[in-house]
């Protein structure tokens, strides 16, 4: 490794990727990954298929398992999170993420919906959060660039205008086809109470998920084949994962350095940024220049790392407002069997409620249809545990037939107010690196619990539409724990106000010229899309703006 | 173009017709063969996922090619053809088609895979050395190649011959979309514009275009081939030998092809293996004929076009791929020791359904009441293949869940 390069990014995920691949043509690129790279796909998914406790995180352990954990991963709420138990307080943060190339991605969902034009105008529309520095007009094009890189299926024609979410260009593929259950739903839906004083007259129909996952070979990658194990892993690549970009920025003479724990970002005494410090997986520490970094570490490391370096926080913005989309589940077993598990956990939702004057007063939502069957509280080893107090034999293998073929889900993700409550901050508990753990604070209120009751309502409506019994159906209410959905946002928010923001619309630091933040902690309020698209485009955009402003420093 | 006419182009797309046929026909085989059990030989499970990936593959581009013949039959109707389902059987002539090598059933292989990369070729596709080792085609006579790309360039000249007024005769409510048909990409064909957006697509997801040689299906056979070399050398590095493909014979027929004297053909000799085969190609007719309908009836009562594609589709995925792959575990006979069988996709007449369509929903549940008799009576025999009792099983609920009850007939 050298020591001087033009640009070094913090973190191998999907947004450090993405810049790096574009910057890496032109400049010299260090990226920068706490984790390893791991082996192959397929031993990954070996890994998942024999672990005992099969959690997001299963596949990605490091084999063998090394001495010290120096980038420790969060899989639960509280092995690597420094906050309240979370079997004492269920709003605590539940949300993981994955420290390794390609990041968070190699365990998403790969659902890509985009922010709606009024997501970036919360506080002038419904008088919460901030506005964003940019419109969804600034980002359209970005958005459809960032859909061909990510690879991404879906219906272009279905989704254009979409609450004035203007499309300019065409999917790069067709929509991943419906399945059964989408189908049967959306005959459901036609039968199922579709008028609520707080929403507006339109009907509810199903809209296809737009999802970066191959309805076709696409950029070298297979067309999905149905695996339905996208969460925790795609067995045969074609889900994207970040890891897609980081070969391409290695391609591009990128040089990636895994297994290097950024320690501290420096600076000189004007503020400009001067490079980082890391350390190894043996602990040796190391230092490197460069003239612009990227921080991209996801919105809990990229906070934390700022924190222990003391930098950018004139605003005390950083590590504040952190987000997720409080998410949930509701169950029911169909009439008629709905066959899940053919295809990806979901391919269909519903858009109707994203946007609103109700949101005013509660949260917006989206929902999705779900395609594998009980979701994740009602698994089908889940139902073989239940009835195998009750039954054996043929018997039990005809129930547990009947059941699985039956259960049918319904997710929400649900938007919450950017709250300065909600934080990042250093922990007096540190890893094995002997580097601070992420303390969080964390709380979801009213604005969001009152959303869930009005989401139960709807669910009802459609669950009871496919022919459930009431007493079949499992409803979110108040007092229902959220599930975490693994989009951490807003630590590191965007704005024009420096003393209020930590980064402007480029994503710079208002407090350090050259240094600049990727990644959803940059985003102020979260919407109802998952960020992922959202983040890929913003990437992009960063992208040509640090190549201009390279390319200024050298005149 | 010189000699463009209507004739000359129904000619054309029906060459096309049998072409796409007949290679879905060819990757399904291949991708039946695979093995997908880790107790099958010696595989260890990190190549069963590869075997799995490539059946995946497989089987897409198999259904790719399903979606060309539906389209052809689109580009047929609005020129005022019909669909065309017929294709000769297998072994063929080498001299069939103009194409250079036969279609062939033969199982999952380099050789096989080399095959499938020539007939996607690329016109500007140089390499072909392979082509001249593997089947000892001269360089000379691969120039010369009349491939699946050239045939659609044909074709294409053809429609931008013929003036639009004069062409386009067909009855534009026979053109099938994605709302009846699961095809994601079919165009309805009504124009010259139409007809050349579907030609491009039929011609990308082949042999792609100048940006695009990855992702196409020759890209795909060639990445394959590439991916199979690499197994077969990890595995010879570690003394063993990497066997993804059971022992199926080559061109298998069955009994009822009567015209069993074709070169290279393999008789079927076990009787219950010859049964299986049997019921696989009137299942595989079955489907063919209930798709063909689709295609040539325009709206049927009660949703009856969309029900009689999904039930087609549902029939080549959930009955015929699990048929197949029945064969492929079962012994092709006496003369062939150690070798499995495999569906010969025999296709003897052509029978379409009736115009009426009480009539042909009479039929086609006379058809799947005969055909799912004699299925399960197969499944009871002691040498039955789990997935063939499935295979039934899954045949049983289509006709349970998509078919009607038709009106009562007097007479």
């Amino acid at each position: 490794m050298d020591k001087n390069y033009d640009v070094i990014i913090i973190g191998a995920g999907v947004a450090g990727a993405l810049i790096a691949d574009k910057l890496a043509k032109k400049w010299k690129v260090l990226l920068l990954e706490a984790g390893e790279k791991g082996r192959e796909r397929v031993e990954l998914v070996g890994s998942y298929l024999t672990a005992t406790a099969q959690t997001l995180g299963s596949p990605y352990k490091p084999v063998p398992a090394p001495a010290k954990n120096m980038a420790p991963s969060p899989d639960g709420t509280n092995d690597y999170y420094d906050q309240p138990p979370g079997t004492e307080n269920p709003m605590v943060f539940k949300s993981t993420y994955e420290r390794r190339v390609g990041g968070s991605t190699w365990h998403w969902l790969g659902n890509c919906p985009r922010l709606l034009p009024s997501d970036f105008k919360s506080n002038t529309l419904y008088g919460f959060g901030k506005d964003w520095p940019i419109t969804y007009d600034d980002l359209e094009p970005w958005y459809c660039q960032a859909e061909k890189e990510l690879g991404v299926a879906g219906d272009h024609e279905q989704l254009n205008g979409l609450f004035g979410a203007h499309r300019s260009q065409a999917f790069p593929m067709n929509r991943i086809w419906p399945s059964y259950s989408d189908l049967k739903v959306a005959e459901a839906l036609q039968g199922a109470a579709q008028q609520w004083s707080d929403f507006n007259n339109e009907p509810m129909v199903l809209f296809c998920t737009p999802q970066a996952r191959n309805s076709v070979p696409y950029d070298g990658r297979p067309v999905c084949t149905g695996n339905s194990s996208c969460v925790p892993i795609c067995p045969v690549g074609a889900k994207y994962d970040g890891s897609v970009h980081v070969n391409k920025a290695v391609a591009n003479k990128a040089t990636l350095s895994e297994k290097s724990i950024v320690t501290r970002i420096t600076a000189a005494k004007d503020g400009s940024i001067t490079g980082v410090t890391f350390i190894d997986w043996d602990g040796r520490e190391h230092s490197v220049s460069a003239k612009l970094v990227v921080l991209a570490a996801n919105a809990i490391e990229s906070p934390k790392l700022l924190l222990l370096s003391g930098l950018a926080n004139r605003s005390d913005q950083v590590g504040r407002n952190l987000m997720d989309h409080p998410q949930g589940e509701g169950l029911c077993v169909s009439r008629e069997p709905l066959f899940p598990f053919r295809g990806p956990p979901t391919t269909s939702g519903i858009d109707k409620f994203r946007d609103g004057a109700f949101r005013k007063d509660f949260c917006a939502f989206r929902m999705s249809m779900g395609n594998d069957g009980g979701g994740r509280t009602q698994s089908p080893a889940n139902v073989l545990n239940q009835l195998l107090k009750t039954d054996f034999g043929a018997s039990l293998r005809t129930k547990l037939r009947e059941k699985v073929i039956r259960q049918f889900r319904i997710s929400f993700l649900a938007e919450m107010k950017p709250l300065p409550s909600n934080r990042v901050t250093l922990s007096s508990q540190v890893d094995d690196a002997m580097i601070p753990r992420p303390k969080l604070s964390f709380n979801v209120d009213d604005y969001t619990m009152k959303g869930f009751d009005r989401i139960a309502d709807v669910m009802r409506s459609i669950l009871l539409a496919l022919g459930s019994k009431p007493e079949d159906l499992v409803l979110p209410n108040h007092s229902t724990p959220f599930l975490a959905a693994g989009h951490i946002m807003g630590t590191c928010r965007m704005g024009t106000d420096p003393n209020d923001s930590v980064v402007d619309a480029e994503c710079r630091s208002h407090d350090h010229k050259n240094l600049f933040i990727a990644g959803s902690s940059v985003f102020p309020t979260g919407g109802t899309a998952n960020p992922t698209l959202t983040i890929a485009a913003i990437s992009l955009r960063m992208a040509q703006s640090i190549d201009n402003q390279l390319k200024m420093s050298q005149t | 173009m010189k000699n463009a006419s209507r004739s000359a182009l129904i000619s054309l797309l029906s060459e096309a017709c049998e072409l796409e046929h007949g290679l879905a026909c060819s990757y399904l085989y291949a991708a039946f063969t695979l093995k997908l059990s880790v107790s099958e030989n010696d595989l260890t499970w990190q190549e069963f996922q590869s075997l799995r990936i490539w059946a995946g593959q497989l089987y897409f581009i198999a259904s790719q090619e399903m979606m060309h013949l539906s389209q052809a039959w689109n580009l047929l109707t609005a020129i005022g053809g019909t669909p065309y389902y017929m294709r000769p059987n297998f072994p063929q002539g080498h001299k069939y088609y103009p194409i250079g090598l036969p279609l062939k059933l033969e199982p999952f292989g380099r050789r096989a895979l080399k095959r499938f990369t020539f007939y996607e070729l690329p016109s500007h596709v140089s390499d072909t050395a392979f082509l001249e080792k593997e089947f000892r085609i001269k360089l000379s006579a691969i120039e010369k190649a009349f491939t699946v790309g050239k045939l659609y360039t044909e074709i294409r000249a053809c429609f931008n011959a013929i003036p639009q007024d004069e062409l386009f005769i067909g009855d534009k409510s026979l053109q099938v979309g994605a709302d009846i048909c699961h095809f994601n990409e079919i165009v309805k064909v009504t124009d010259r514009e139409s007809a050349n957006r579907a030609i491009d697509t039929i011609m990308e997801q082949g042999e792609g275009n100048s940006n695009d040689q990855v992702d196409c299906h020759y890209g795909l056979f060639v990445r394959l081939d590439k991916e199979l070399d690499q197994l077969e050398q990890a595995a010879r590095t570690r003394s063993g030998k990497f066997e993804p493909a059971r022992p199926a014979i080559e061109d298998p027929i069955t009994s009822f092809d009567r015209n069993m004297g074709p070169q290279g053909a393999h008789k079927i000799e076990d009787p219950y293996t010859n049964d299986v085969a049997i019921l696989f190609d009137n299942v595989y007719s079955l489907m063919l004929r209930m798709l063909q309908y689709v295609f040539q009836s325009g709206p049927l009562p009660a949703d009856g076009q969309r029900r009689f594609a999904e039930a087609a589709i549902q029939i080549m995925a959930r009955a015929l791929k699990p048929l197949g792959e029945a064969l492929t575990l079962l012994p092709a006979g006496p003369s062939y020791p150690g070798k499995t069988a495999g569906p010969a996709f025999g296709l003897y007449r052509h029978v379409s359904l009736p115009a009426d369509f009480n009539a042909a929903t009479i039929m086609v549940n006379e058809r799947f009441e005969e055909l799912i008799a004699e299925g399960r009576k197969l499944s009871t025999h002691p040498k039955a293949p789990a997935v063939l009792l499935s295979g039934i099983s899954k045949l049983e609920d289509i006709a349970n869940r998509l078919m009607f009850t038709p009106k009562p007939i007097t007479v």
